[in-house]
C-alpha cells in the first residue's frame, strides 16, 4: 500500500489530536476535581449525581425539621417539668391543709399558695415557642387559657399538629392543653385547684380530699404526656444519627458519580502528556524523512 | 544507412521529449502534493513500432496520454460514509449547546425543585409564619422562572438548528451550481483534457457529501449526475436543481424542497440531516419532557392548594396560573399573581379556622417523594433526572457514532490516498528516473550525431 504525504500527516495529526484530547480531559479532571464536564461524558453518572443531590436535599430538610422539633419538644418537656413540680407543690400544700391544728391565718396563706401555683400552671400551659402556643392544639395563635379570675375554659382545640422528621415518621409538636389540664375529668385542674384552695381556707376536709384526688389525676395526665414527649426526643436523637448516616452515604454515592479519582486523574494526565509528546515527536519525525535527503 | 541515422536522431529527440514530459508530470504532482482533491498524474508511454523491422528495431517512445489515478469504487464508498459521520457530528455539536443549557447537577431545575419543596417543609414547621409563606412564593417564582429559562434555551437551540439548516441548504446550492458549471466545462474540454476540472469536481462532491447524503453517477464523458434525499435530482448535466426552503405553517421552521416537493423527511445523511434531526426530533422530545414536568408540578401543586385553606381561613386558590395543556407548559408556568401579592393566601391548612394546621403544607413537602408522573412511576426529581440522561445519552451516542464512522472515513481516505495521493518518495524516484532517461537519450543523441558527422566526413 502506498503511503503518501497526505495520509502520513492526516494520520499523524489525527493521533496528535486524540492524544491532546485525552490529555486535556485528564487535565480538566485534575483542575476541576470533577469526573464529568457534561452529561455526555457519562449520562448514567450525571443523572445519578442529580438523584443523590436531590436525596441529600431531602435528608437535609428532614434533619432541619428534626432539629426544630427537638428544640420545640425540649421546651415542651421543660414546661411539663415545671407543670408537674407545681402540681406536686399544690399536692403538698393541700395535704398540709388537712391538718386540724392550722390557724385561720395559716389556712389563708396555704390557700393563697395553692392559688399562686394554679396561676403558675396556667402560665406554663400558655408557653409560646417562636410565637406559637404549644398547648393550644391547632389554634396556635390563641392562648390556651385566659387569666381570671376565674381562669377561662380551654380556648384551643384538639387538632394537634405534627411535622415530618423522616420518611414515614412524624412527631407531634403541639398539644391539646385540655388533655393535660382536664382530660376526662368533670373540671379542669385550675378549677380543681381553686376548689382545693377554698377547701383549705375553710377547713373543708371532704373538699380537700376530693380536690386532691383530682389533682393526682392531673399529675398522672401531665406525667403521661411528658413521657410521650421524652420518648419523642429520644427517638429524634436516633433519627438524627440515622439521617446523618444516610446523608453521608448519599454524599459518598454522589462523589462516586461526580468526583474524579485524583490519583487516577493525575496519573492519567501524566500519561496523557507523555502520549501527546510522543505523538508530536512521531509526527515531527515522519515529516523529516524524505528520499530527497539522500540524493547527491 | 544515413536515413537510418537521421531517424535515430528523431527517435532520440522524441525520447527526450517523452522523458521531459515525465518530468513535467512529476513536477505537477510535487507541486500539488497538498492541493485538496488533486489526483496524481501518470504519464502513459508506448513504444513506437518499426516501419520496417528488417532495418529498424523501433521508433522509440511516445506519450500516449496523461491520466489521473483514481478509484471510483473508493469514491462511492466515501460518499456513502462521509454523510453518516457528518450527520453524527452535527447532532453532537448541536446537543453540546443543549447540554450546556441543562446546567450542572445541583445548579439547575433539580436545585430549584428541592428549594421549592424545602420552603413548603419550612411552612409545615411553622404554619403561622408569614415569612415562610413569602419564602414559598419566592421559591415558586424561581422554579417557574427556571422552567421558562430552560424552555427558552431549548427553543433557542431549535432556532439555531433551523438557521444551520438554512445555511446548509445555501451551501448545497452553491456546490450544486459549481458541479453543474464543472460539468459544462468538462463537456467542452473533453475527457482527456479535463483532469484538473475533474479533480475540482471530486473535491466539490466531497464537500457536498459532508452536507447531505448524495448518490452519484459518473458518465463516460467525465460529467457527473448527482441526486440527494433518496433520488431527488440535484445536478443533471449542466443543470443544477435548486434545493428550496419553505417555512412550515405552524413552526416557521425551514422545510427542504426539491422540485416543489417537500423532501425533508427523505434527507438521511450529512450535516443537513443532523440539524433536521436535532430540530425536529431530539429537541422537541426534550421540550415535551420538560413541559410534562412543568405541567405536573403546576397541576399537582394547584390540586393540593385549592383543596386547602390559606392563612385567612379561606379556601385556597391556584398557586400557579392554570396551564391548559402540557404543550408549552414550561414556557408558560407562572405563580398566580394574586397569591404572589399576598402571602397570606398561601395554603398550609387542610381545615379552616385552624391557624396552626400544617397538614396541607406537609402534603406539599411530601410531594417531593411522590410518584405522580408517568402513570405513577416517577417523582419530579426522577423526571428531571431522566431528561438530563436523555440529552446526555443522545449526545454521547452521537459522539460515539461520529468517532466510529470517522475511523471508517479516515481508512477510506487513506485507501484513496494510497491510489490517488502524491508520494514524495515515489515522485523523487520518478524524478531521478526521468532525469537519467533524459540524460541517456541526450547521450544517445550525441552519439548518433557524432556518427552522422563521421559519415558526412567520409571522402566522396
Amino acid at each position: 500500500m502506498r503511503v503518501t504525504f497526505q495520509s502520513t500527516f492526516r494520520n499523524g495529526l489525527f493521533d496528535v489530536n486524540q492524544a491532546a484530547e485525552r490529555y486535556a480531559d485528564k487535565s480538566q479532571q485534575v483542575s476541576s476535581g470533577k469526573r464529568m464536564q457534561s452529561a455526555a461524558d457519562d449520562p448514567s453518572a450525571f443523572s445519578g449525581g442529580i438523584r443523590e443531590r436531590t436525596e441529600m436535599a431531602t435528608l437535609d430538610t428532614f434533619i432541619s425539621s428534626g432539629d426544630n422539633a427537638t428544640s420545640r419538644l425540649s421546651v415542651a418537656d421543660s414546661v411539663l417539668t415545671d407543670f408537674i413540680k407545681e402540681i406536686e407543690a399544690a399536692q403538698s400544700a393541700g395535704a398540709a391543709g388537712r391538718s386540724t391544728v392550722l390557724t385561720q391565718a395559716q389556712r389563708d396563706a396555704t390557700s393563697l399558695q395553692i392559688k399562686g401555683l394554679r396561676d403558675a400552671m396556667m402560665q406554663s400551659l400558655n408557653t409560646q415557642y417562636q410565637g406559637i402556643y404549644l398547648f393550644s392544639g391547632g389554634q396556635s395563635n390563641t392562648q390556651p387559657y385566659a387569666a381570671g379570675p376565674p381562669i377561662s375554659a380551654y380556648q384551643g382545640d384538639a387538632n394537634v399538629q405534627s411535622v415530618d422528621v423522616a420518611r414515614g415518621r412524624a412527631v407531634q409538636v403541639t398539644w391539646d392543653g385540655s388533655t393535660i389540664a382536664q382530660g376526662s375529668a368533670a373540671t379542669d385542674v385550675f378549677t380543681t385547684l381553686t376548689n382545693l384552695a377554698n377547701a383549705v381556707q375553710t377547713g373543708n376536709m371532704t373538699g380537700i380530699d376530693a380536690a386532691l384526688l383530682d389533682v393526682n389525676k392531673a399529675h398522672d395526665r401531665a406525667t403521661a404526656v411528658q413521657s410521650t414527649v421524652g420518648a419523642d426526643i429520644a427517638g429524634l436523637a436516633v433519627d438524627r444519627d440515622r439521617l446523618d448516616s444516610l446523608r453521608r452515604a448519599a454524599d459518598t454515592r454522589r462523589s462516586h458519580f461526580e468526583d474524579a479519582n485524583m490519583a487516577e486523574s493525575i496519573s492519567g494526565a501524566a500519561q496523557g502528556q507523555q502520549a501527546y509528546q510522543a505523538a508530536l515527536a512521531a509526527l515531527g519525525k515522519a515529516g523529516q524523512l524524505s528520499l530527497l535527503d539522500y540524493l547527491k | 544507412m544515413g536515413s537510418g541515422l537521421f531517424s535515430q536522431l528523431g527517435m532520440a529527440a522524441r525520447s527526450m521529449e517523452a522523458q521531459s514530459f515525465g518530468l513535467d508530470a512529476t513536477g505537477q504532482n510535487i507541486s500539488n502534493a497538498n492541493t485538496a482533491g488533486y489526483t496524481r498524474r501518470v504519464v502513459d508511454f508506448a513504444s513506437i513500432p518499426p516501419a520496417d523491422p528488417r532495418i529498424s528495431a523501433g521508433g522509440g517512445v511516445e506519450v500516449t496520454g496523461v491520466r489521473a489515478v483514481r478509484d471510483r469504487l473508493l469514491d462511492r464508498r466515501f460518499y456513502q460514509e462521509q454523510p453518516l459521520q457528518s450527520r453524527a457530528g452535527a447532532i453532537y455539536d448541536s446537543l453540546s449547546v443543549a447540554q450546556t443549557a441543562l446546567g450542572n447537577p445541583g445548579a439547575s431545575i433539580d436545585a430549584k425543585l428541592s428549594a421549592f419543596f424545602d420552603a413548603w417543609s419550612g411552612l409545615a414547621d411553622n404554619p403561622t409564619s408569614s415569612s415562610q409563606r413569602s419564602q414559598v412564593i419566592a421559591q415558586g417564582q424561581q422554579l417557574a422562572a427556571s422552567f421558562r429559562d430552560m424552555a427558552g434555551r431549548l427553543v433557542t437551540s431549535q432556532q439555531e438548528a433551523d438557521s444551520n439548516v438554512r445555511a446548509t441548504v445555501d451551501q448545497i446550492n452553491t456546490l450544486a451550481n459549481q458541479i453543474a458549471s464543472l460539468n459544462q466545462k468538462i463537456t467542452a474540454t473533453g475527457v482527456d483534457g479535463s483532469l484538473t476540472l475533474r479533480d475540482s469536481q471530486g473535491e466539490a462532491l466531497k464537500q457536498l457529501s459532508t452536507l447531505v447524503d448524495i448518490q452519484t453517477i459518473t458518465n463516460a464523458d467525465g460529467t457527473v449526475q448527482v441526486s440527494f434525499a433518496q433520488g431527488h435530482a440535484l445536478v443533471v448535466g449542466e443543470n443544477a436543481y435548486t434545493v428550496g426552503i419553505t417555512n412550515a405553517a405552524t413552526t416557521g421552521f425551514a422545510q427542504v424542497t426539491s422540485g416543489g416537493s417537500d423532501v425533508t423527511k427523505f434527507v438521511s445523511g450529512g450535516k443537513l440531516a443532523g440539524y433536521l434531526n436535532v430540530r425536529d426530533t431530539l429537541l422537541p422530545s426534550y421540550k415535551t419532557q420538560l413541559d410534562t414536568l412543568a405541567y405536573g408540578v403546576a397541576t399537582q401543586i394547584n390540586t393540593l392548594h385549592t383543596a386547602g385553606f390559606d392563612g385567612n381561613g379561606a379556601a385556597g386558590q391556584n398557586f400557579f396560573n392554570p396551564l391548559a395543556t402540557v404543550a408549552g407548559a414550561a414556557s408558560q408556568i407562572t405563580v398566580n399573581g394574586v397569591v404572589a401579592a399576598s402571602p397570606s393566601l398561601v395554603v398550609a391548612a387542610s381545615t379552616t379556622g385552624t391557624p396552626g394546621d400544617n397538614t396541607q403544607a406537609r402534603a406539599f413537602a411530601n410531594l417531593r417523594d411522590s410518584k405522580v408522573l408517568a402513570g405513577g412511576t416517577q417523582t419530579f426529581g426522577d423526571a428531571w433526572s431522566l431528561l438530563t440522561y436523555s440529552v446526555g445519552q443522545d449526545a454521547s451516542s452521537a459522539k460515539a457514532d461520529q468517532d466510529s464512522r470517522g475511523e471508517v472515513v479516515r481508512q477510506i481516505e487513506n485507501l484513496r490516498d494510497s491510489v490517488s495521493g502524491v508520494s514524495m518518495d515515489e515522485e523523487t524516484a520518478n524524478m531521478m528516473k526521468f532525469q537519467r532517461a533524459y540524460e541517456a537519450n541526450a547521450k544517445y543523441f550525441s552519439v548518433v550525431n557524432a556518427t552522422l558527422d563521421t559519415l558526412l566526413q567520409l571522402p566522396t
